[in-house]
């Protein structure tokens, strides 16, 4: 009996170590969450209306504030915000996993690698202002490397200002910054490359394994807590990206290039619609929730 | 031993209850204090009001001893702050013990921040200058902007210029020194070299579009600037006013008349789409690097604001034009405004008296800023030379209000998108007008 009170003596005793953390918790985090949350039901009046705001913006058919409008699909945005951070995860998320992977496996024996792995990362330690402005430039006619470079090899039919067009902008920028996130799965494959034991390798050399089957048979299983990671970091940062849309087109021409977070902005900075902006917000955090839970129990079941 | 470990397992356990109890005894502490800091910040808007009103009531009991410090905050950058810091450095020399600090801030950051700031009896700075006349006048009707009657007075300024930020005839912000955005600049040496003359109308302007079109370098006639979507705007307003005249104009900011009204799209259609689809405009170029290809001879012709006059290496070889026929010109200003939350009241007046009047605004015309007086009391000669011109071209016609400041909110950057969609894809034309339509606030 005595034994069973002094544990829960303990478990209480060492609860309270928590509640430092957890008190400041609730107030700057969870408090606004919810309160966030609760605004979502109410009119700018403060009037309760249920539902009614997550319709009004679910169904709005505007191009700028549009969250889905497949009207146009096929052909070429605008096709909705949502849709938009959907396929900027369908071409993103592939071509930075696999161009990370790809230089991290080119760059694993080079000398001086470290140079070339650092000048890489600059894109990813940069603030995505900064990037947004170069991805205006990058693909200005006259001016940016992109047309200069289909210049030179006579793709003169693809010269043309790429984020100025409806059916470009959104791949412009997509392609655009593949170079702003590469360097971190380049950095985080490195790593894990470096983690896995050179006797595999050695032993699969002597058993008279080609390059290919070593690949596929010990250096991509061995990084798939890796892969982890780097797809489920990319996949958030697909969702919430801002900054970088904000700066090289503001979700234009037509809104053929906006993203959720910029239909937030929009409805907060501009129409000061604060209620549809929280409306917006939410719908974000749900859809990063989903990636991240599975994300930290993929973590703590390892 | 067995004793001494059970003593010892006692002394743990005992230990660990005594922090248990500290920790309790320091959380009921702490809770307490932020009740108490809670209670406190929530009388805060009530003391700051009622300081306000006791500084109000009584400034001469403002100690004279300590130098005040007042939070400037402007939209501008680069040349234009140096040009503004001028005026600054004026105020502060005419007035010894109130200093100014600088802060930039644009007209959308201000609209993200001092809403929030202003619900808990904030403000970020004293004296505050925004181009967004809307946002003006709805911060004035909530209550939170000092109403400038006594301050200024209207007729000593530019007809119409109070006209976006009253409210039932209360003025919650003063203007300070504007910018037109009258017509098509040109480089004087290259017209000359290439022997063009300003047209004299439309067919006149269609026929130098295509002689232009046809000098070997050229890209384009004219460059279409782009920066979030706004100078495409000016460019169609100018259109607008001249083939409207400066009431439709007004009209469609009012709401009165639809985008899609069979005269505005007539305008759209016969006189800017026909240009787009012949090719005389260039596909939307970002503004500043459009400015160095039309200066290097790229582009012939160039729609800008009248700040372009300090943006280029020899002002003196600029020419402008307005579209035959035009008989109106956006004319736009930054306005200052008080916040009611100020604690320097009195001083933040005197500023703004002095800015917006004509010391303030002789010594900025007289600047490379590129801009021209609002008040009638500065005279011509105060201006910067190159700018002499253009205010002569501007007073030559009706000053019109900027069509998306003036209408504001989302509608704003909607404009701005849409316009661009056109200007790539001019088969949208119907669509674009359409939108425009259905998300103007005036039609719910």
């Amino acid at each position: 009996m005595d034994r069973m009170k002094s544990k829960v003596a303990k478990k209480i005793s060492l609860s309270l170590f928590f509640i430092p953390a957890i008190i400041p918790m609730i107030i700057f985090v969870v408090f606004p969450i919810l309160q966030t949350i609760y605004m979502n039901f109410l009119s700018p009046n403060g009037e309760f209306v249920g539902l009614n705001n997550y319709l009004e913006v679910l169904n709005e058919k505007n191009p700028q504030f549009a969250i889905v409008n497949l009207e146009g699909f096929p052909r070429f945005p605008p096709w909705g915000a949502l849709i938009h951070n959907l396929v900027w995860i369908a071409i993103h998320l592939p071509i930075t996993t696999f161009f990370g992977l790809a230089l991290a496996i080119i760059l694993r024996d080079v000398k001086g690698a470290s140079i070339i792995k650092s000048v890489i990362f600059v894109g990813m330690v940069m603030p995505m202002i900064v990037g947004g402005i170069i991805i205006r430039f990058m693909f200005t006619e006259g001016v940016g490397i992109v047309n200069g470079f289909f210049d030179l090899i006579g793709l003169e039919g693809l010269t043309k200002t790429w984020i100025a067009y409806p059916d470009t902008a959104l791949f412009a920028l997509i392609f655009g910054s593949v170079w702003l996130w590469s360097g971190f799965s380049l950095i985080l494959y490195s790593a894990g490359l470096a983690a896995i034991p050179k006797d595999f390798y050695e032993a699969a050399k002597i058993d008279g394994a080609s390059p290919f089957r070593v690949f596929f048979r010990i250096t991509l299983p061995l990084l798939k807590p890796v892969t982890i990671v780097v797809v489920a970091m990319t996949i958030l940062w697909e969702l919430k990206i801002f900054d970088l849309v904000y700066m090289a087109t503001m979700g234009g021409p037509g809104g053929s290039s906006n993203v959720l977070a910029l239909t937030m902005y929009i409805y907060w900075a501009y129409g000061l619609d604060y209620v549809r902006a929280s409306v917006v917000a939410v719908l974000l955090t749900i859809l990063t929730l989903v990636i991240a839970v599975w994300l930290i129990r993929y973590l703590v079941k390892r | 031993m067995t004793i001494m470990r059970i003593v010892m397992v006692n002394m743990a356990e005992k230990m660990q209850m005594v922090i248990a109890t500290l920790i309790i005894i320091t959380l009921l502490i702490s809770a307490g204090a932020l009740l108490y800091i809670t209670t406190i910040t929530s009388n805060l808007a009530e003391i700051n009001k009622r300081l306000s009103a006791i500084e109000d009531a009584l400034p001469g009991l403002t100690p004279p001893t300590q130098n005040i410090t007042l939070r400037v905050i402007g939209p501008w950058a680069g040349e234009e702050m140096e040009a503004f810091l001028e005026v600054l450095e004026e105020f502060e020399n005419q007035n010894p013990g109130i200093e100014t600090e600088y802060v930039i801030y644009r007209a959308e950051q201000l609209a993200t921040l001092l809403p929030l700031q202003f619900q808990a009896a904030m403000t970020p700075g004293d004296v505050i200058a925004t181009a967004w006349g809307w946002f003006i006048a709805e911060q004035g009707e909530t209550g939170h902007l000092l109403e400038l009657n006594d301050l200024v007075n209207e007729t000593d300024y530019i007809s119409g210029i109070f006209d976006p930020v009253k409210v039932d005839g209360t003025i919650y912000g003063a203007p300070f020194t504007a910018w037109g955005k009258p017509g098509f600049w040109y480089r004087k040496s290259f017209f000359a070299a290439h022997g063009l003359t300003p047209p004299e109308n439309w067919t006149e302007f269609v026929d130098l579009l295509e002689d232009i079109q046809g000098i070997s370098g050229i890209v384009n006639p004219i460059v279409t600037g782009d920066g979030v979507g706004w100078p495409i705007s000016d460019i169609a307003e100018h259109f607008i006013i001249t083939f409207g005249g400066p009431e439709l104009q007004q009209d469609l900011i009012d709401g009165t008349v639809n985008f899609t009204d069979p005269q505005v799209r007539s305008i759209f259609q016969d006189r800017i789409v026909s240009l787009l689809e012949a090719g005389y405009f260039s596909e939307p170029t970002e503004w500043t690097a459009a400015v160095e290809t039309w200066w290097a001879g790229d582009y012939a012709l160039y729609f800008m604001g009248t700040w372009l006059t300090g943006m280029v290496d020899d002002p003196t070889d600029l020419g402008l034009f307005a579209l035959p026929g035009c008989e109106g010109a956006v004319l736009g200003t930054d306005y200052w405004i008080i916040p009611k939350y100020t604690r320097h009241l009195e001083e933040a007046k005197k500023l703004l008296t002095f800015l917006t009047g004509v010391e303030g605004q002789t010594v900025h015309v007289g600047t490379t800023a590129g801009k021209f007086a609002t008040h009638l009391g500065v005279p011509l000669e105060a201006h910067w030379a190159p700018m002499q011109d253009v205010m002569e071209a501007m007073s030559a016609v009706e000053p019109v209000p900027d069509m998306d400041d003036t209408i504001g909110g989302y509608w704003q950057p909607l404009f701005w998108d849409q316009l661009k969609l056109l200007w790539v894809d001019s088969s949208q034309l119907d669509a674009v007008l359409q939108t425009l339509d259905e998300s103007h606030p005036a039609h719910g």
